[in-house]
């Protein structure tokens, strides 16, 4: 029986064949392991278990499973697949389908060709982890992976003995260093194109954050995203927290469980404008957004130019929305100027303003009767705007309303629920509750998504929004002003607008045990950390087609466009290939330092006059100069001798070639 | 096709220089990419498609760091076999039909172990007739920094003669196998092939007698010593049997007489062995040069004075590994 105690001292004595295919797994093993817990759970289990029997018949020298067995497994797998994604194409299916072909084909590891295929498809499991994570840990393990496979295809290659693996580690690792320039070159002047083809639809999976339309009363619970949705660098002073909405999408159909954008109804001339008015001090900032395979640009409320993008063009939507023609598919960083102080929409009733008054029927019949109830009240039978929020506010703050990040699934009249019975919920709730009210109160009303505060990272003074900082407020309109902002989740729970505090979710042990040991100390690791990874998105996720264009105008181009960037690119290839000629003259110098040293002697001995054959030893060297000069030609009779001792005598007997070199230009020459 | 292919082959062949000894430069060293060069080209591609469609940035710097190491790997392949130093060691001389082994010896200046490097015969069919196509018998080596080591390269010689040695190959794909260098040499040495020796021969022919001549001073040479002897026949007297020859050569197979040897006291001093082409056997010409080179290894081993008499050369009789190579090479290139 195999103990783990005596595994090392069997690894140490494994058969060459067995050790490398070991190396091998353990290789595939790494590269798959950050996409374990993204891949449906059969298929981690079989990759698993494929891997860990593959690994016992090699430590055992067992013979390898007939080819019946890899097409059952083979079959089971893919149907499977076809089961849980209910397709075999696709980012997804393709990812689970890849990881078990690479790792059914370790089971048949027989020919060269084998190996081969194992390698193309690690690479391509390399890539694929990409999709899900392009951080710098994911970066730095598929190095240490891309290495393991290289490492793997080097020693498979050096068909003489049982080479130790650090040598072949050590090869790889000075190819890498080699091909780096070449990466560094390509990857600078490679021109950025659109994607060839219609990204599938499954690429915007994946990835949390704003969606399009919001869904009122289905999550039970909400988790707080602790990933980054957005880094934003102001230029002078950050603003105030409560000033820092986000403007996201404007939801304003309701069709009693779900928000959607404004569907029109009335024609098309109703439509209310923009009509945005800005006035106070401006604030200029660069917001650099991770991709959302949406087409919005967040900006700070409001702004009233363009945000400046290197290759896209936005356009302001008539609800203040600001989006551009294609999806954000990468990191993209812009530039915007936004006022605190603004007003917007239309200051007279206008028709338009009916749209924002629809509510579904035979929804909510408590909050309408509250809402006609209020409307009875004598003093709010002809209230304006004002006075209702400050109403409903107020009914918020004092009526024994809380937040919390568990409300529970709420059910049919969801408005009711939060009035009335829950009294509870996140913003979602408290926002669709208050909308609603208003609504029934006549009063138009509509919901607005985005983030709200972020807290700032002190080590390098970016404002980070995360995607936990997504919220939901509201807007209502008021006459003489216009859409007016009112964020009801203030008045529930002032902790969550104002102040860089939000509710926390559990942490990981480690977090948490450092977090009580030394809070600040935590902070600060955070602090570098997320530093670290701004950096790292900064200067390469996000270098676009733009940034490129930057390089190209630093080093004099007037004008850059994508020609300019193959010019620079077969420029460097020219400048790469008569490199690559000149080192091909060098080459045919002689090489042999030893044979150099004694050329640098002949030809300086046949200035001399003493001629010499090819095939002449330095000893004969040596005596025919000390023929014909006498003692004056004694030190270069010495030095020959050793030229010669170095060569053809015991070891160490004369030093290196550097020292006889060295010897050389101190050489005394007969006159 | 495979006619032209065959032409352009020998053209190719026929236009190297022949050298027992090549350093290589880039003119002699060849490169391309193997098939799993180009399914690695293959690859690169589609990962490249790959980040251009996902737009991931990191996608390309994967498929860039990839090709640059490829592209790397290609200088260190091509790099394995440039300023290499191959010596040929002169083989001795072989038997046709037997397996030949001879020395090459790769000579490294370089401070940098060059790894797998594979030499071969160009042609398969001289190292073994039988060889399905494709298949090629490889000999591996790594040659240490500034430093040599020798390689054994077997071929089958088919025919008796005065032969070159086969053309060789060295090869190689370290690191990554994804490109192939190699090199064609055409050694300039030649090895002498002796006819294959007759697996059973019929026993040596007898004596003929003794011309006048060279009689008289063999005998004046030989006086009173016994000279002749001859295999053991039944009826032999047991105390002529030569006892330390017969140790000497017992273990032999395939000798008359078991391998016993005894004195020929009577014609020994009237006859000379004189192996015969003529006398050979209605045989063809190369079956009876094949009986004549296993009587002339019988007749060395049994320590007899013999004489070959071809049809165009005579070697008058004598012994000794001297004169047993005289007879081979004569019968060699017969």
């Amino acid at each position: 029986m195999l103990t783990l105690a005596r595994l090392p001292d069997t690894l140490r004595t494994l058969p060459r064949d067995g050790r490398d295919t070991l190396f091998l797994l353990a290789v595939i093993a790494w590269v798959l392991l950050p996409q374990a817990l993204r891949l449906p759970l059969w298929c981690s289990a079989v990759a698993g278990a494929v891997l860990l029997w593959r690994g016992w018949l090699a430590l055992r020298a067992r013979p390898l499973p007939t080819r019946l067995w890899l097409v059952l497994l083979l079959g089971a797998t893919v149907a499977a697949t076809y089961a849980t994604h209910g397709t075999l194409l696709g980012r997804d299916a393709g990812v689970t389908l890849l990881v078990v072909l690479l790792t059914l084909k370790t089971l048949e590891l027989r020919a060269r060709r084998d190996a081969f295929v194992i390698f193309f498809l690690g690479f391509f499991c390399m890539l694929s982890n990409f999709f899900y994570s392009q951080s710098l840990l994911t970066a730095a393990s598929m190095v240490v992976g891309l290495l393991g496979l290289l490492t793997a295809l080097v020693n498979a290659h050096m068909p003489v003995g049982k080479p130790p693996l650090l040598q072949s580690a050590r090869i790889a690792g000075w190819m890498g260093l080699l091909g780096t320039p070449v990466m560094v070159v390509l990857f600078l002047l490679f021109p950025r194109m659109a994607p060839l083809w219609g990204v599938p639809s499954d690429a915007m999976t994946g990835r949390s954050g704003l969606s399009a339309t919001m869904e009122v009363g289905t999550m039970a619970k909400l988790a707080l995203d602790e990933s980054v949705a957005m880094r934003v660098k102001f230029d002078g002073e950050t603003p105030p927290q409560r000033d820092l909405y986000f403007r996201g999408p404007v939801l304003s159909s309701f069709d009693g469980r779900q928000w959607q954008p404004l569907r029109q109804s009335l024609p098309a001339r109703y439509a209310l404008a923009a009509d945005l008015r800005v006035s106070g001090e401006r604030v200029g900032y660069e917001i650099t957004l991770e991709p959302t395979r949406q087409p919005w640009l967040f900006v700070m409320e409001a702004a009233a130019e363009p945000p400046q993008l290197s290759d896209l063009r936005a356009v302001m939507q008539p609800d203040l929305q600001w989006v551009t023609h294609r999806p954000i598919t990468e990191t993209t960083r812009y530039r915007a100027a936004s006022h605190a102080a603004f007003r917007h929409g239309p200051a007279q009733p206008v028709l338009g303003l009916q749209e924002y008054l629809d509510l579904p029927p035979g929804f909510n019949p408590r909050t309408l009767a509250f809402a006609s109830d209020i409307r009875r009240d004598p003093r709010y039978a002809r209230a304006g705007a004002v006075e209702l929020v400050a109403l409903a506010m107020e009914r918020l703050r004092t009526g024994g309303y809380a937040y919390t990040l568990e409300p529970g699934v709420y059910g049919r009249h969801t408005a009711d629920e939060f009035w009335f019975d829950r009294k509870q919920g996140f913003c979602e709730h408290i926002a669709s509750a208050f909308v609603v009210l208003m609504r029934a109160l006549d009063i138009p009303a509509r919901i607005v998504t985005g983030y709200q505060g972020g807290e700032s990272n002190p080590v390098d003074g970016y404002w980070i929004v995360r995607q936990g900082d997504a919220h939901a407020w509201a807007e209502v309109w008021q006459a003489g002003v216009g859409w007016v902002r009112a964020d009801p989740t203030s008045a529930v729970s002032p902790g969550r607008i104002g102040a860089a505090q939000r509710l926390e979710l559990p942490q990981g042990v480690v977090a948490q045990a450092l977090g009580n040991f030394s809070p600040t100390l935590a902070a600060q690791l955070r602090g570098t950390w997320e530093a670290i990874n701004n950096a790292w998105s900064q200067q390469i996720l996000n270098y676009t087609e733009g940034r490129q264009f930057n390089l190209l105008k630093n080093l004099g181009f007037a004008s850059p466009n994508w020609l300019d960037l193959s010019y620079l690119l077969i420029g460097a290839i020219v400048l790469a290939s008569v490199a690559g000629g000149g080192w091909a003259l060098w080459d045919r110098l002689e090489h042999d330092p030893w044979l150099r040293l004694l050329g640098r002697a002949r030809r300086r001995l046949a200035r001399d006059g003493l001629q010499s054959t090819p095939a002449s030893s330095p000893r004969q060297l040596a005596e025919q100069a000390l023929a014909m000069r006498g003692a004056q030609a004694q030190p270069l009779h010495d030095w020959l001798t050793r030229l010669e001792s170095q060569r053809y005598g015991a070891k160490s007997a004369a030093g290196g070639v550097r020292q006889l070199r060295r010897q050389f230009r101190q050489l005394r020459w007969p006159d | 096709m495979s006619f032209i292919k065959a032409r352009l082959q020998k053209w190719f062949e026929s236009r190297l220089p022949l050298a027992d000894s090549v350093a290589l430069t880039q003119r002699t060293v060849y490169i391309l990419p193997t098939r799993a060069g180009m399914l690695l080209a293959l690859t690169l591609a589609v990962l490249l498609v790959a980040s251009i469609n996902y737009q991931l940035n990191l996608g390309y710097l994967l498929t860039f760091l990839l090709a640059g190491t490829a592209l790397a790997g290609m200088y260190l392949c091509h790099g394995t076999l440039r300023g290499l130093s191959m010596n040929l060691i002169a083989p001795p001389a072989q038997y046709a039909g037997a397996s030949a082994v001879f020395d090459i010896k790769l000579t490294n200046a370089r401070d940098a172990v060059r790894h797998g490097i594979g030499l071969s015969v160009l042609h398969q069919r001289e190292v073994d007739p039988q060889q399905a196509p494709g298949r090629r018998q490889w000999a591996w080596t790594d040659v240490p920094a500034q430093g040599s080591s020798i390689v054994q390269v077997a071929f089958r010689p088919r025919a008796r003669g005065l032969h070159r040695l086969p053309t060789l190959m060295a090869e190689t794909r370290f690191p990554l196998g994804t490109f192939r260098v190699w090199t064609v040499w055409r050694p300039a040495a030649q090895v002498t092939v002796y006819p294959a020796p007759e697996l059973a021969p019929p026993p040596l022919p007898p004596g003929e007698p003794r011309a006048q001549g060279a009689g008289a001073s063999l005998r004046a040479h030989s006086a009173g010593e016994f000279d002749g002897v001859r295999s053991y026949r039944r009826g032999d007297p047991v105390k002529n049997v030569l006892w330390k020859k017969a140790a000497k050569v017992s273990g032999q197979v395939g000798m008359e007489g078991g391998g016993l040897v005894v004195r020929d006291s009577q014609l020994a001093q009237h006859q000379e062995l004189w192996l015969d082409f003529k006398l050979a056997g209605p045989l063809d010409t190369e079956q009876k040069l094949s009986r004549l080179c296993a009587w002339v290894l019988q007749a060395e081993r049994l320590g007899l004075d013999y004489g070959l008499r071809l049809p165009a050369l005579e070697v008058s009789p004598a012994t000794g590994q001297a004169h047993q190579r005289r007879c081979l090479e004569a019968l060699a290139r017969c």
